[in-house]
């Protein structure tokens, strides 16, 4: 089994998601009347509201609570929700920054090799899952780091877990495991 | 018992009569039971002169037979074990439209019965547990049997519903969980299984045997080339059989085939393209039947993304050698230009402004020059510094410009290149950069209290977040006509509330999600009539064409048949009592004679009689 310190893998982040409250009541007709980059959506008792610098989509809710997608790290993440906050303090309300917090970190690996799904599901059962009919990729859950694992046959990865250090553990633990059921790359 | 001891005499010795049904003392002769309760099996006289045993078969975990005709919920009769009665019911019917066997059947049961246990039918609707189950029963038995069937049932309870779709995703999502919670490891699916079953529909005749294994190599030719991984096994499993057919002069069009496999034409196409890129492809019939090329491919979806990276690279390319060549045209363009400004002196002043328009492709009038030079700084910035200043600096021009449109990218003008650094870039600078590298201290205090930090943000960026009073005004307007609807709606529920309160029998009604409401019984004249409240009650499902069928004659013999499946299931379920036990959707001919207050109550078709589950004795 090669250890995965040998191989320099690219892990991009995709996609942060976090959460924070303001601890206070948000009026959202308010917001979206004044506010620049907002979307009203009433059915769902939300508004949307988009920032440009860090590129980040926010769901406002009138409770207070607000999630944050789009970043692309997490500092990232806390900088666009400070911002954010800060835009509905202009706006009038109380708000104060509190519980922040990354709840789901998405990311891309492509390993440099293809893999072969069938065997591989059949030795990581019942961890690994492979419904064709469902899904084209693999998918492999890892309980203790909480972090689920889709892998393609092309040897792309998309890791999803709670922080950065999760994924990162997530795909070194599973590198030898794909190593095992691996087809070279005819590039 | 007191058939042990005589309460008269005190013997023991009790002479029981079973065909009496006596207990008697042989001692003194008393009489000690009358009328005793027997168990024997008795017989009775059939019609066709054999004879038959007198009774019911119960199931063995213990299920009360049913009495008599009616769905009688007696009394006692625990909710579980009705559950699994319904189950039960339900997977015997839905495994024979299949066709499984009995031994399946009662291992879908068995998997049911599991699945209660462990609490995996809460939050789910009965019929998809039940579908799960019978597909992992298929899977492990490696039935031949994609989930499209599954998905096509319609519910069949106690209360006659509307045919129920199964959506695959969320069967798919059910079966996955059950086998996780079960432990049961379900092994892949293999597409090779699926071809006997597909060429058997596909009607092949005598040549059957020999398309279905000239199918089977090329499905074997295509795993070789990676084009199975992550595919529908129904859409390769298609693609092998077209060619096969036409391999041995079959003429199957892409229809037929797209209706026995169940996917849809641009799947079908993909799959063909894609085997036509492999080398494979290449040889003739007899090759193909003959050799086995050793090279295997790559999954197509990995050269299509190759490809595509490679078509980015040379774009890319592209780019950079236009933009030298813009720059070196710009330059040219500059010189000349200023040139010419040295050859009209007398165009200086108040017409100097005028002169410049065809240098800018601006309107001048709008821009002062100092910032027009901010601008050209800025656009220099940007050319120079790519990754840094383009966003932070490209959106404050946005902003700045508001509607007007960002002018086209132009080189560097000479005179800056040459002059000193662009100042109000590097003005521009030092903020980004202190924010990128010098990052915000944790505030432990920020969580604590909730204080805002305003380390690093921009207050005025942020007020270009905020419309002035005037937008405001404008906004509001657009955004009132926009949403009407949904605020007259808002205003009506308030007021509806409002009365109820004073009324005093307002409720905090939750919207319920699941649709089984109580139904009225239809009391109708006529079946025309009752037709008609029930289409009114019932949702309205877009595969029947309700005006024909208000149109129908009342005569069952007449009734026409090319009605489909669903809207047989969907409005009379009483049909079925005349038809027969196993419901060929096909064959069920609408039947408006059947009485429609079998609409309202239970079918009485869908209970079973013990006596006919008892086909195959366990």
């Amino acid at each position: 089994m090669e250890p995965s310190n040998d191989v320099a893998l690219d892990i991009i982040i995709t996609n942060v998601v976090a959460v924070f409250r303001t601890r206070c009541h948000l009026n959202l007709r308010t917001i979206a009347l004044e506010g620049v980059n907002v979307i009203y959506k009433p059915e769902y008792g939300k508004v949307l509201m988009k920032l440009r610098k860090p590129r980040i989509t926010a769901s406002i809710w009138s409770s207070g609570k607000i999630i944050c997608t789009g970043a692309t790290s997490e500092e990232e993440a806390k900088q666009g929700a400070r911002r954010l906050a800060r835009t509905l303090q202009k706006l009038g309300f109380k708000v104060r920054f509190a519980d922040f917090k990354v709840v789901n970190v998405l990311a891309v690996c492509s390993m440099p090799f293809a893999i072969r799904l069938i065997d591989f599901t059949k030795k990581n059962r019942p961890i690994a899952s492979y419904e064709p009919e469902l899904h084209p990729a693999a998918t492999y859950r890892i309980k203790t780091l909480k972090a689920t694992i889709q892998i393609f046959s092309t040897g792309s990865l998309t890791v999803t877990g709670p922080n950065v250090q999760t994924v990162a553990t997530a795909v070194e633990h599973i590198y030898p495991l794909l190593f095992e059921c691996q087809k070279p790359l005819r590039k | 018992m007191s058939s042990r001891v005589c309460k008269n005499c005190g013997g023991t010795d009790i002479d029981v009569d079973q065909a009496r049904g006596d207990a008697v003392c042989m001692g003194c002769g008393s009489v000690l039971e009358d009328n005793i309760i027997v168990s024997e099996v008795q017989f009775m006289e059939t019609g066709g002169g054999g004879s038959s045993a007198v009774g019911q078969f119960v199931a063995g975990d213990g299920g009360n037979p049913t009495f008599g005709e009616g769905f009688y919920t007696g009394v006692g009769r625990e909710s579980r074990a009705q559950t699994l009665q319904n189950g039960r019911r339900q997977i015997n019917t839905l495994g024979h439209q299949l066709q499984l066997n009995q031994h399946c059947l009662d291992t879908a049961f068995n998997f049911y019965k599991m699945a209660m246990c462990k609490n995996l039918t809460r939050g789910r609707k009965v019929v998809h547990v039940l579908a799960a189950c019978l597909y992992l029963v298929c899977r492990t038995e490696g039935t031949p049997l994609t989930m499209a069937p599954f998905s096509c049932f319609s519910a069949l309870n106690s209360l006659p519903r509307f045919p129920l779709q199964v959506n695959v995703y969320v069967l798919g999502k059910t079966f996955l969980t059950l086998a996780r919670e079960l432990c049961i490891n379900a092994p892949a699916i293999d597409p090779c299984l699926y071809i006997p079953r597909f060429a058997h529909m596909l009607e092949f005749g005598e040549k059957n045997h020999e398309v279905s294994m000239t199918a089977l190599r090329l499905l074997q030719r295509m795993k070789r080339d990676w084009m199975h991984t992550g595919r529908r096994p129904s859409g390769l499993c298609g693609a092998a059989l077209l060619v096969a057919a036409r391999m041995h002069e079959f003429r199957r069009t892409i229809k037929e085939i797209i209706s026995v496999v169940k996917v849809c034409e641009a799947t079908l196409r993909k799959r063909l393209n894609e085997f036509e890129d492999t080398p494979t492809s290449q040889l003739t019939i007899e090759e193909f039947m003959r050799v086995d090329l050793d090279q295997e491919c790559d999954p197509p979806s990995f050269t299509d993304g190759q490809r595509k990276k490679r078509l980015k690279l040379l774009e890319e390319e592209l780019e950079k050698k236009i933009g030298e060549v813009q720059g070196e045209i710009h330059e040219y363009q500059d010189e000349i230009e200023m040139e010419l400004e040295q050859s009209r002196p007398k165009l200086r002043g108040i017409y100097a402004s005028y002169a410049k328009t065809g240098r800018t492709q601006r309107l001048p009038d709008a821009l002062d020059s100092h910032e027009r030079e901010e601008e050209e700084l800025k656009d220099v910035a940007e050319h120079l510094n790519r990754d840094l200043c383009d966003q932070l600096i490209s959106g404050e021009e946005e902003e700045r410009e508001g509607k007007e449109e960002r002018p086209p990218r132009r080189g560097p003008s000479l005179a800056s290149l040459l002059g000193p650094m662009p100042t109000a870039a590097s003005l521009g600078l030092p903020e980004s950069i202190s924010k990128c590298i010098g990052e915000e201290k944790e505030n432990d205090g920020d969580t604590e209290n909730g204080e805002l930090d305003l380390n690093g943000i921009d207050d005025d960026e942020i007020e270009l977040y905020i419309l002035n009073d005037k937008e405001v005004k404008v906004k509001t307007e657009l955004w009132l006509k926009q949403n009407e609807d949904y605020l007259k709606e808002q205003k009506e529920k308030q007021e509806r509330i409002a009365k109820e309160k004073e009324l005093g029998i307002y409720k905090e009604r939750k919207p319920k999600i699941s649709g089984s409401k109580k139904r009225a019984p239809i009391h109708a004249s006529t079946a025309d009539e009752a037709i008609e409240k029930m289409l009114e009650q019932k949702k309205i499902s877009t595969k029947i064409n309700y005006d024909i069928l208000k149109e129908l004659n009342v005569k069952p013999s007449t009734s026409p048949a090319p009605q489909t499946a669903e809207s047989l299931k969907g409005a009379t379920p009483g049909a079925q009592r005349l038809t027969g036990r196993y419901r060929k959707p096909a064959n069920v001919p609408l039947s408006l004679g059947t009485p429609l207050s079998t609409l309202g109550k239970s079918s009485p078709e869908l209970h079973r009689l013990p006596l006919e589950s008892s086909s195959t004795p366990p």
